[in-house]
Formats: C-alpha cells, sequence, structure tokens
C-alpha cells in the first residue's frame, strides 16, 4: 500500500508506454449523506460542505486518507457560479491528498451517473487507476441572482470609468429590478416545469393514478425495508444529525397516497390516450384520463450529496479494496420535446435499447432494474414504451416491441420517490445501490448478475448504464463486453 | 373588390430622407384620430369624405438604411423575444425596422382611417433571404386592398426590406378598423352574408395539448413598446388601455408572434414564410399557454417541409389569443 502523506512525488515513466489496450473499470465502493426534505436539516449546508461530508465518508470507509486518486468529478445542478470548482475546492477541504486533481461537470439529473461514465472512462483507457464520482444537490441553499436590469445596471456601473458614468448607470435601475431571481423548475425553452411535461406524457400514455400511486408506495415500503435490513450502513454516512433519508415514510400506504390531490396536469384538457395499451385496441375506445399525478407519486426537492469509488482491478488490489461491480457501458439519449414531438422524460426509453444491442443483451437479462422515479409515471411511460409494439418501431427504429421486465427486481431498495432526488445526488446513489446489489446477487447465486439503470434528465436528456458483478478475480481485465 | 384598391395601381414613389421616429408620429396619429373621430359616421355608413374614400397612392421609400449600429437594439429585441443573439435580423426585428414607415403613411391627413384604434387583425411575413447587420437597406411601405369588413374596414400595410436590390423581406399587416364603412360597404353587405366577405366562420377551438407556457408580466408592453417603437397606450399604461376599452395593458400581438417565430427556433432556415392571425388580445400580466408543433405532412408535397403552425390561448376561458404558421421556404 502506498505511504499516506500529505505530499507525494508524482513519478512520471522514464519511458514512453504502449497506450494499454481498454481495461476494466469497476465501482468499489459508495458513499452518500442521507438525503433531507428542503428547507430541513441541511438548511445552510451549501453543495460544497454536502459533497465534502460525502467524500470524507468514503474517504474514512476506504482508508482514503493523504491518497493521490487519479481524478474526482462531479458537479450540481443548481449551482452558484463561486463554485466554478465545486469538486477541486472539496478535496481539498478532504483528507484526500491536495494532489488529487478534480473537475465539474454537469447534465442536469443525469450528472451523477455521467460523472461515473466519465471516470469508469479514464480508468478503462489506463488514464487513470483511481477516481470518484458523484455529486451534490442543495435546494435550501439554492443561488439566487439578481433580476437582469439590476444585473445589468451593475455591469455597466462595474465597467464605468468615471462617478457619473455609474450613478447613470445605476439610475436605469427600476423598483422591479430589485426583486431577486430565483432558480425554476421550469425547462428553459418551454416554461413548463418537468412536472407538467411529464403530466402530458403520463396523459398520452394512460397511465392511472393507481398505478402511480403503487409505484409510490413500492418505493417507500423497499427503501423502508433496506434501511431496516442495514442494506445502508455502509453506504450512508449520517450527516447534521439526519441518519435516514427524510423523506421516506415506511408506514405510508396506498390510503394515504389516494389521498393526496392531483398536483400536474390539472390545467390540461382531459383527452384520450395517444400511446399504448390504453389507447384503445383490445381495451375498447381510449377513455380521457384527468390530472393523477400527485405530491406522493413525484419527488420532493430534497438536499444531499452521493460519491461512487472507482479504480482498476489492479490498484482495487494494491488497497486491498473489495470490487463490486464492473461498469460495462453506458449510453445517452436526447429526444426532441421542444415541440411536443417526444415527452421530455422518455430520452432513457431511446438509450437503453441502443445500449441493450451494442452490448448484445435484451432487456429480460438483467438481475436488478434502476430506473431513477423522477415521477412514479416517468417509470411507467417508459416500462409501457418498451412493451409497445407500435412504438418501438416508429420512435425506436426496433423490429417490435423491447418486452417487459420482471417488476419484482425493479428498484427493489427504493428510488427516488421515497428517498428523495437531489439532482446530481442521485446518480451516485443508484450506482452504489445497483453495485451493491450485483455483487450481493453473485455471492448468493454464484452466478454473475447483471443491473440496467436509467436516469432522464431534463433537456430531454436520458442516460442509461450496465453494471455486472465483479465475480472472479482470475478474469482477466481485457475483456470485451461484446459477446 | 373595392375603387379603392384601383387607385394604388400607379402609386407615386415618395423617397423620404431617414425613417422617421415614431414617438413623434404617435403624437401626430392621435391629432389625426381625434379628427377622424369627430367626422366619424357609423358602421355601414360611408366613411368621412364618402366622395374621396381611397387610399393614399404613394410608396413611401427610404434608401441606404445602415445597420451597422444596431448591434445593440438588436441584442435587446433578441433577448426580449427569445431570438437567439446573432448577427441576422429576425422577420419581427425587420416588422419593428419598416414599422415606421408604414406609421408614418397612416397619419398622412389623407389616410383616410384613425391611426389609434386601429386593430393589427393579421400578419402576413416572408422572408425571401436572410438580412445581416452591416447590410445597406432599402425600406418601402404602402397601403392597399381598402376592402369592408363585417365589422368595419380592413386595409392592408406593406413594407419591403430590400438588399443590394433585391427583396429579402415582405411584410403585409393587416389592419381593421371598427365601426367604419366604405361607400359600396352596404351593397358588399347585401350581396352576401356579413361573415362571408372577408372571413369563414370560426370553428370552434379545441385546446391542443401545450407545448409551452408564458408567464407575461405586467412590464411586458412597456419593454416591447421600448425597443419596438410602438407606444401605444394600450400596451404601456393602465390608463390608456381602459381608455380603449381594456381592463388591463394587453401584449403587442406583434411580440407573442415574434416569440412563436423565436420558439420555433432554427428549423425554420434562412428564408422562410410567418403568419398570424390575432383573436383575443392577451391582457398583462397574463399567462399564455402554447402549442408550436410540426405541421402534419399532408403528402402533397413530399420531400418539403410543412414546417409548424402554432397557437396560443388563454388557459382558464379556453379562448385563443393568436395562431399561425411558420414555414421553410
Amino acid at each position: 500500500m502506498a505511504i499516506r502523506k500529505t505530499q507525494q512525488p508524482t513519478p512520471t515513466p522514464s519511458s514512453p508506454q504502449q497506450p494499454p489496450a481498454l481495461r476494466d473499470a469497476y465501482v468499489l465502493g459508495g458513499n452518500r449523506i442521507p438525503f433531507a426534505r428542503a428547507g430541513g436539516k441541511y438548511t445552510g449546508a451549501s453543495n460544497q460542505d454536502m459533497f465534502t461530508a460525502a467524500l470524507e465518508g468514503l474517504v474514512a470507509r476506504y482508508g482514503l486518507q493523504g491518497e493521490r486518486l487519479g481524478e474526482v468529478v462531479g458537479g450540481a445542478v443548481l449551482k452558484h457560479s463561486r463554485d466554478f470548482n465545486l469538486v477541486r475546492e472539496s478535496v481539498l477541504g478532504s483528507s484526500l491528498s491536495p494532489q488529487t486533481p478534480a473537475f465539474d461537470l454537469q447534465q442536469a439529473c443525469a450528472t451523477g451517473l455521467e460523472a461515473v461514465v466519465t471516470v469508469s472512462n479514464k480508468i478503462r483507457l489506463g488514464q487513470i487507476e483511481s477516481g470518484v464520482a458523484g455529486g451534490s444537490d442543495t435546494v435550501s441553499d439554492a443561488p439566487i441572482a439578481v433580476s437582469e436590469g439590476l444585473r445589468k445596471a451593475l455591469l455597466k456601473a462595474s465597467h464605468a470609468k468615471t462617478l457619473g458614468a455609474r450613478l447613470k448607470a445605476f439610475a436605469s435601475v427600476r423598483p422591479g429590478d430589485l426583486a431577486p431571481s430565483t432558480p425554476s423548475t421550469g425547462e428553459p425553452r418551454t416554461g413548463l416545469s418537468m412536472g407538467e411535461h411529464q403530466a402530458i406524457t403520463t396523459a398520452a400514455w394512460g397511465i392511472t393514478r393507481e398505478a402511480q400511486d403503487e409505484v409510490a408506495l413500492n418505493s417507500h415500503l423497499n427503501l423502508a425495508a433496506a434501511w431496516q435490513a442495514g442494506f445502508f450502513d455502509d453506504l450512508v454516512t449520517p450527516f447534521r444529525g439526519l441518519t435516514q433519508d427524510q423523506n421516506m415514510r415506511a408506514d405510508s400506504s396506498a390510503e394515504k397516497l389516494a389521498s393526496l390531490k392531483p398536483v400536474f396536469g390539472k390545467h390540461l384538457t382531459p383527452s384520450a390516450p395517444t400511446h399504448g395499451a390504453a389507447a384503445g385496441g383490445d381495451a375498447g375506445p381510449a377513455q380521457p384520463v384527468g390530472p393523477t399525478m400527485t405530491a406522493g407519486n413525484s419527488t420532493p426537492l430534497t438536499d444531499g450529496a452521493s460519491v461512487v469509488l472507482l479504480g482498476s482491478r489492479e490498484w482495487a488490489a494494491e488497497h486491498d479494496l473489495p470490487v463490486l461491480a464492473r461498469v460495462v457501458d453506458a449510453e445517452s439519449a436526447a429526444v426532441d420535446y421542444v415541440h411536443g414531438h417526444e415527452g421530455l422524460l422518455m430520452a432513457p426509453a431511446h438509450a437503453v435499447p441502443r445500449l441493450l444491442a451494442r452490448n448484445g443483451l435484451t432487456l429480460e437479462d438483467f438481475d436488478v432494474y434502476e430506473i431513477h422515479e423522477a415521477f412514479a409515471s416517468t417509470v411507467l411511460t417508459t416500462l409501457a414504451a418498451w412493451e409497445d409494439d407500435d412504438y418501438c418501431r416508429t420512435e425506436l427504429g426496433l423490429d417490435g416491441a423491447l418486452g417487459s421486465i420482471d417488476r419484482s427486481r425493479l428498484n427493489v431498495n427504493g428510488s427516488s420517490l421515497a428517498a428523495g432526488h437531489p439532482f446530481a445526488a442521485t446518480g451516485g446513489r443508484i450506482v452504489a445501490t445497483a453495485a451493491k446489489l450485483v455483487a450481493q446477487k453473485a455471492s448468493e447465486t454464484g452466478r454473475p448478475a447483471r443491473a440496467l439503470i436509467s436516469i432522464c434528465a431534463a433537456g430531454g436528456l436520458g442516460l442509461a448504464a450496465i453494471i455486472e458483478s465483479a465475480d472472479d478475480l482470475s478474469t482477466t481485465p481485457a475483456q470485451s463486453t461484446e459477446s | 373588390m373595392t375603387a379603392a384598391t384601383h387607385e394604388t395601381r400607379n402609386p407615386r414613389l415618395v423617397t423620404l430622407p431617414s425613417l422617421p421616429g415614431l414617438g413623434g408620429l404617435y403624437a401626430k396619429g392621435v391629432a389625426s384620430s381625434g379628427r377622424i373621430a369627430v367626422t366619424r359616421s357609423p358602421v355601414g355608413r360611408a366613411l368621412p369624405g364618402t366622395r374621396d374614400v381611397v387610399l393614399p397612392s404613394v410608396v413611401y421609400r427610404v434608401t441606404d438604411v445602415p445597420t451597422s449600429g444596431v448591434t445593440e437594439h438588436l441584442t435587446d429585441y433578441q433577448r426580449l423575444i427569445g431570438e437567439r443573439v446573432c448577427d441576422t435580423l429576425p422577420a419581427g426585428y425587420l416588422h419593428v425596422l419598416a414599422f415606421p414607415l408604414a406609421t408614418a403613411l397612416m397619419v398622412r391627413g389623407d389616410f383616410p382611417l384613425p391611426l389609434l384604434g386601429l386593430v393589427h387583425v393579421s400578419n402576413a411575413v416572408s422572408v425571401h433571404r436572410p438580412v445581416q447587420v452591416g447590410d445597406v437597406l432599402e425600406v418601402r411601405a404602402t397601403a392597399q386592398d381598402l376592402r369592408a369588413h363585417r365589422r368595419g374596414v380592413q386595409v392592408d400595410l406593406v413594407t419591403e426590406v430590400s438588399t443590394g436590390g433585391e427583396l429579402a423581406y415582405r411584410g403585409v399587416s393587416t389592419y381593421l378598423a371598427k365601426g367604419f364603412g366604405l361607400p359600396s360597404g352596404e351593397r358588399a353587405a347585401d350581396e352576401a352574408p356579413p361573415q362571408r366577405i372577408d372571413e369563414a366562420p370560426r370553428e370552434e377551438f379545441v385546446p391542443p395539448v401545450p407545448t409551452a407556457r408564458w408567464e407575461l408580466g405586467s412590464g411586458v408592453g412597456r419593454a416591447y413598446g421600448a425597443i419596438s417603437g410602438d407606444r401605444n397606450p394600450i400596451h404601456t399604461s393602465a390608463l390608456g388601455a381602459k381608455a380603449f376599452g381594456f381592463p388591463r395593458t394587453i401584449a403587442h400581438g406583434m411580440y407573442t408572434a415574434a416569440r412563436a417565430l423565436a420558439e420555433v427556433g432554427a428549423a425554420r432556415g434562412d428564408a422562410y414564410d410567418w403568419t398570424v392571425e390575432f383573436e383575443k388580445p392577451v391582457l398583462l400580466p397574463g399567462t399564455v399557454q402554447v402549442a408550436i408543433t410540426r405541421a402534419p405532412d399532408d403528402g402533397a408535397h413530399p420531400g418539403t417541409d410543412a414546417g409548424f403552425t402554432y397557437v396560443g390561448w388563454n388557459g382558464k376561458s379556453g379562448k385563443r389569443h393568436f395562431s399561425g404558421t411558420v414555414t421553410p421556404r
């Protein structure tokens, strides 16, 4: 094991090296802080505070004090401009070696998973041996900007060379300009909130209120059971007095969920579903669907941070660390939602078939499915899309329906509806959970286990990934993913 | 149609030294509108001075209009409308640029309708080729096709922008003067049911699935007024709006149409047709439900882009504010 001191020489190879063939990148572990409801326990904690807390927990758990890692990559969706080096600053505030490089990236709700993909790709290319991927988001400490009018005046004044010019710049400020500009969940190009966009998709697919409430209830019960079973004991570090996810309702019930009033889609003209089984066919003429999306089957605004430790097999062995899962492959997608051709959150429906095809897999070939619950109906519209022959032909270019999944393998330890969804932190939560699940599954059954991860994101984006249990240490690292 | 159209067959070309400023024109428009209002006759009757109900047979022209200095103003326009900030003048900006010349026609003493109180009912623009910052323009404006409408009379104000001697932009703005008639109006009304004079009966509007929502603040009228120069009091002042029978200020129709054009985005191409019909005004502040969708391909012209249709409506009342098309040429 390397000597852990703050300053380490950064060795340079003495002779040119051949770029190594692709090798595998592994998930070695993960850590997050419990997710808090907006305005809850983490009020006043910044993205940097939370990212550092998650990172410090990881360092402590895996004995990485003073370690110079290859790279730490992460981001935040609601990010202040002063946090231009959010992740590097978090590294400097952690016990990792200050010689650990870092950078920020951002892909809306896919930020955390994209960070995992990026770090594992660097490892696969042999550019780094180890890395951390993660994300942090806070609604309670969200940046607030000044209005456009005040911003223009301030910029003009700061560029002014004389007092008179500065005064003139400020004279243009109107009282209305003093109101701050707060971040919104609206899509910049449409002005519709994510919930309103999803309400349109939900209605188009005829997803019922009952089906959504069932997904939400399972999320809470599964998450609570996983906490109860100690699943998160080595994945979560308490923060600010919070030891479990604050949003989780172990006592939730179908009746309680059914009592909530719809919050999204209230202003939509009820119309018949245009997609899927609900659009007619054998079930008879389609019925108009009213609003179905409530606060119970939609994800609440939340604060939190998560990180994932990744490394090559050799690096893990050198550091006496177990390997949980191999990062197999990933695929991103984007859809044309601006003019209503496709639902805002439907991109993963497009990413997954391409990912499966490249890896010679079918939708049924997975032991674990982690489909991010932005809304209960996001999960259901994605599954409905894959089961719809016509949609898969016309929109996905497939020969027919992609298939169905065994619902008992879906989000088995809960997902965002129960845990909450601090945007950039969700990817790390899901990857760590899925990696531990496939490792457990493989050790139980003695057979390799595989997980499919799918995350939708603002801007019509989606990212999907496959991870697989890291079974046998004798496996050659450069094995091709194509079968 | 009417005698008025024939009068514009050989119009006189009048070259003005520069594009007039709108502020002064509005002052003149208020004065002449007052004068016309005093002598205005009721619906179905003739316009004042019935023997001379003709449009001024004149084309206003300004040559060598520079655009090298518009960058800051153009940027303000692009930011307000949601256009991409770049050096191409979008169609809505060209409308704004040419609007004072059309207004100058409408405030002439011999223009038969009052500027204030004219209702902008529709607009049709063709962009033949892009106009760039730095291009030197020739701008023309004329009024034509004075015609009867069941609620008054309509007139088209046509503006053209050319660069390098070639037409780049042509805009037709149709205005309605409520409560005015033509000498031939009664006859036209007798010959055909009123609604068939100029418009088919409107079908019942069923709001489609929205693709966007606009939250328009109370300052939108003032902001577009400041940039476009169209400071008609119905857009900028609550009292002014009340004077014309509106409970609050209303958004400029061209602001809403230009915003829809902007939100079509790059798919409209460099050359495009852009139309709009205005219905219920948008009261400010207000929320507009909007659907901007690719026009269904009717199969009539395979391989061509059918473009986009757009519509804006009030989510509560279900009343349509505006609708139109954006079609690549």
